[in-house]
């Protein structure tokens, strides 16, 4: 290995599990902490007010750190880092427009909303929209799009959070057993019969399933908005921290940011391959090869082939020949098994093959190469990037476009958004709070790119698993470091950031329900020993059947989860901003573009979707003119809202003179 | 506009006023981000079909592109935002917590309703 090349980082099972249980028990114990005091904080005041909205009372660091807990998403510790790893530099313009979101989506509207909804008395959304308008109808519907389509994304967050607890946990002895045990009582243990529905599941998925779930949907359902809010307090100190601390040990690590650009310039994505393992002769037991499994091929003096594999796969005892298998045990009675070739020579000179039990004989029987970028040098450092099936490549310029209106504009329109600039103390607040929120997400976006791209050079091979590039980034470099209790620490940061988004999600779909639905339609005078009762019903019962929803997750989860996130958007942003600033906008403006939105938006993605299964590809929604069906949703809903309004009736002068005129003494 | 004020004869709450007028200032800033960013990023920072580059010029270690089309924008921005923060936006008064107002409201509109319908 020549001096000048990056060392590359190994990360043995079961590395820094013991730090990451430390790490997950007292996160625990804090977490269940915030909740009791929230709890208590519930006696003597207003009980909706306080549940869903914390009295209206937020601080500056509450404000500012559970808006930007909420925002950042699984997705930004899991997703994003395994597309900054799959697809290089490209992804600082991906996530280009997070220099502008703090301003603008709290900058935007958050003065106005949070004053009607202060001169309303309005608790949710819907309630904000409801009230504005005069207009059950429009309550209603913002309620049932809520519900639907935040239902959806919760089922979407248990599973991105179950799958986290899962990486933390991996190799803890203490995991291990139980997952052993749960495992052969699935199976039916001394009985043999496989218990229903459940039979079926992964043993650790399962547990780390139940472990998320009762933390998060008790400390929700008895702590309310304020336990959400304080423990997205504690989840956004640990993000920061998570990216702070991953930072200088990720340069340090690659020799500084210059050493690891030069050697993404030289590097070309490895090729994706079908290979056929077998051993020489028969085995006499069963050999398993584990996936993500480096084997290499030796040609003597023409050099050597590195293969890393994406499948679990095994001999059979008295066979030859390896044979997928997925994760539950059972055999695909596939004999070609997935893996990548690795094409850039200093990660083939450096790869060691994975210890089996007999040598094995790889050949390849198929090669897949990417759509775009397969042999091109400085892929990874220009745009638009490497991608598997896109000619196009992963970032065209209308792509590029799209995703920097969406993010700023999808995450200004989110309702889990507007609700908490509905609960900041004062404009002093939200002025201090988003200068707070800019230096945030300056501290963690850009930072995870020049990290990730530090992974590509420590870390080959992750293509075969790429969402796990985060954890396996954080073990590897805290076991270069000799500090596997850090580790303990940066693993948190995925598992704080998909935990506060969806305690949001839980509780907005409770608020829905009991405010917006019961309180609202059926029974107004109901008591506040009632509305309390059902609120925490409510609340648990949604968490219980998404939980139950999560255990076989549907198909195409993760597809229909983009669909819903930029929907919410595509239905509010429109109608909540011409509410806030145009006074002539009147109710039928405003159901015109939530309806006008909601079905372009829905429309471009269920066409997209029905020829994609048509065709056997990957589910991906039509663009119009390579945009996505954000901006085109979002340009019919402003369209909708301002031709009906236009063509009808202004609005009664009373609601005019209520929302846009200074009070009378 | 001012139609519409004078019709009622109270004057436009500040509060509205301040919050547009920032709203402007922030869409014109995404305006002039979203330009600046596109434009370097694209000009600077993608290939043309066929084309490698395997020694793309740096900046600090970074691709020059992304260090002028993202990273200087983003420092660019904070400083504005502490600007527009502490010297621009209004500390205005978003006013008192009406509790349980709309419920009252709707309360009573059913009341009136049911009273309607019992005189019919």
């Amino acid at each position: 290995m020549p001096d000048d090349a990056p060392a590359v980082l190994t990360t043995p099972a079961g590395q820094g599990a013991t730090g990451a249980l430390a790490t997950f028990a007292v996160y625990i114990l804090a977490v269940f902490a915030l909740a009791y005091l929230s709890g208590r904080m519930l006696k003597g005041r207003s009980f909706l007010g306080e549940y869903f909205l914390g009295s209206r009372s937020l601080g500056m660091w509450a404000f500012a750190l559970t808006f930007a807990a909420t925002s950042a998403s699984g997705g930004s510790f899991m997703g994003f880092p395994s597309l900054v790893y799959t697809h290089g530099w490209v992804l600082a313009l991906w996530i280009g427009s997070y220099l502008v979101v703090p301003i603008f989506t709290m900058g935007l509207l958050a003065k106005r909303i949070n004053q009607i909804a202060r001169r309303t008395g309005a608790i949710t959304i819907p309630d904000v929209v409801r009230d504005r308008f005069e207009s059950p109808t429009i309550g209603v519907l913002a309620t049932l799009v809520i519900v639907v389509f935040m239902a959806i994304n919760l089922i979407a967050q248990f599973k991105g959070g179950s799958i986290v607890v899962q990486a933390l946990l991996e190799g803890s002895p203490l995991y291990e057993s139980a997952k052993n045990h749960v495992a052969h009582a699935l199976a039916g243990g001394e009985s043999g019969v496989v218990i229903p529905f459940l039979g079926t599941a992964d043993a650790g998925y399962l547990i780390a399933l139940c472990l998320f779930a009762v933390v998060v949907v008790v400390y929700t359902a008895y702590g309310g908005f304020r336990a959400v809010v304080w423990t997205d307090v504690m989840q956004g100190f640990v993000m920061v921290a998570g990216v702070v601390i991953m930072l200088p040990v990720a340069l340090w690590a690659v020799g500084g940011l210059g050493r690891a650009t030069k050697s993404l310039n030289e590097m070309t994505p490895p090729l994706r391959v079908m290979l056929e393992i077998r051993t020489a002769a028969a085995v006499a037991e069963p050999l398993v090869i584990p996936n993500n499994s480096w084997l290499v091929v030796d040609h003597g003096k023409e050099g050597r082939s590195v293969f890393r594999t994406a499948s679990r796969a095994m001999i059979d005892r008295g066979q030859s020949l390896a044979r997928r298998r997925v994760d539950s045990g059972s055999a695909d009675d596939a004999a070609h098994i997935p893996g990548i070739q690795i094409t850039y020579a200093d990660h083939i000179r450096t790869a060691k093959p994975t210890e089996l039990a007999e040598p094995v004989e790889v050949a390849v029987v198929e090669e897949k190469p990417l759509a775009y970028g397969q042999n091109v040098r400085g892929t990874y450092v220009t745009g638009p990037g490497p991608h598997a099936t896109r000619a196009a490549g992963f970032l065209p310029l209308g792509l590029a476009f799209s995703f920097f209106f969406m993010w700023t504009f999808s995450g200004a329109g989110q309702p889990s958004s507007m609700v908490r600039l509905m609960a900041f103390q004062g404009s002093g607040t939200l002025r201090r709070a988003i200068v707070t929120v800019a230096i945030y997400f300056s501290l963690i976006y850009f930072p995870i790119v020049i990290i990730f791209c530090c992974a590509r050079v420590l870390m080959p091979g992750w293509e075969t698993q790429s969402d796990r590039i985060m954890p396996e980034m954080a073990k590897g470099l805290m076991q270069w470091m000799h500090s596997p209790w850090l580790a303990g620490l940066l693993l948190a940061a995925p598992f704080a950031a998909v935990m506060s988004t969806v305690d949001s999600f839980l509780l907005m779909i409770s608020s829905a329900l009991v405010r917006d639905v019961y309180q609202r339609n059926f029974n107004p005078r109901a008591s506040d020993k009632t509305i309390k009762r059902l609120t925490y019903t409510v609340t648990l019962t949604v968490g219980a059947l998404a939980v139950i929803a999560t255990i076989h997750p549907p198909a195409y989860l993760q597809d229909v989860v983009v669909y819903t996130t930029s929907g919410l958007s595509v239905c509010f942003l429109a109608p909540v901003a011409l509410a806030l600033y145009w006074p002539r906008v009147n109710k039928a403006g405003a159901i015109a573009g939530m309806v006008a939105g909601l079905v372009t938006h829905t429309a471009m993605y269920g066409i997209g979707f029905a020829i994609s299964i048509y065709h056997g590809q990957p589910l991906e929604p039509i663009l119009l003119a390579d945009l996505d069906p954000f901006l085109v949703g979002l340009a019919a809903s402003v369209a909708g809202s301002v031709i009906v309004t236009l063509i009808t009736p202004p609005p009664p002068e009373h609601l005019v003179k209520k929302f846009f005129h200074a009070p009378s003494e | 506009m001012n139609k519409n004020n004078n019709d009622h004869k109270t004057p436009w709450d500040p509060v509205f006023l301040h919050a547009r007028r920032e709203a402007v200032v922030i869409l014109v800033l995404f305006t002039v981000c979203f330009a600046w960013s596109m434009c370097v990023c694209y000009f600077f920072g993608y290939l043309a079909p066929g084309e490698e580059r395997p020694h793309a010029a740096t900046v600090l270690g970074m691709p020059a592109w992304a260090f002028w089309g993202i990273l200087v924008p983003w420092l660019a921005v904070d400083a504005f935002t502490i600007w527009f923060c502490f010297f621009f936006m209004k500390d205005d008064d978003l006013g008192v917590a009406h509790e349980g107002e709309d419920l009252a409201e709707q309360i009573e509109h059913d009341r009136a309703s049911e009273g309607k319908s019992r005189d019919a």
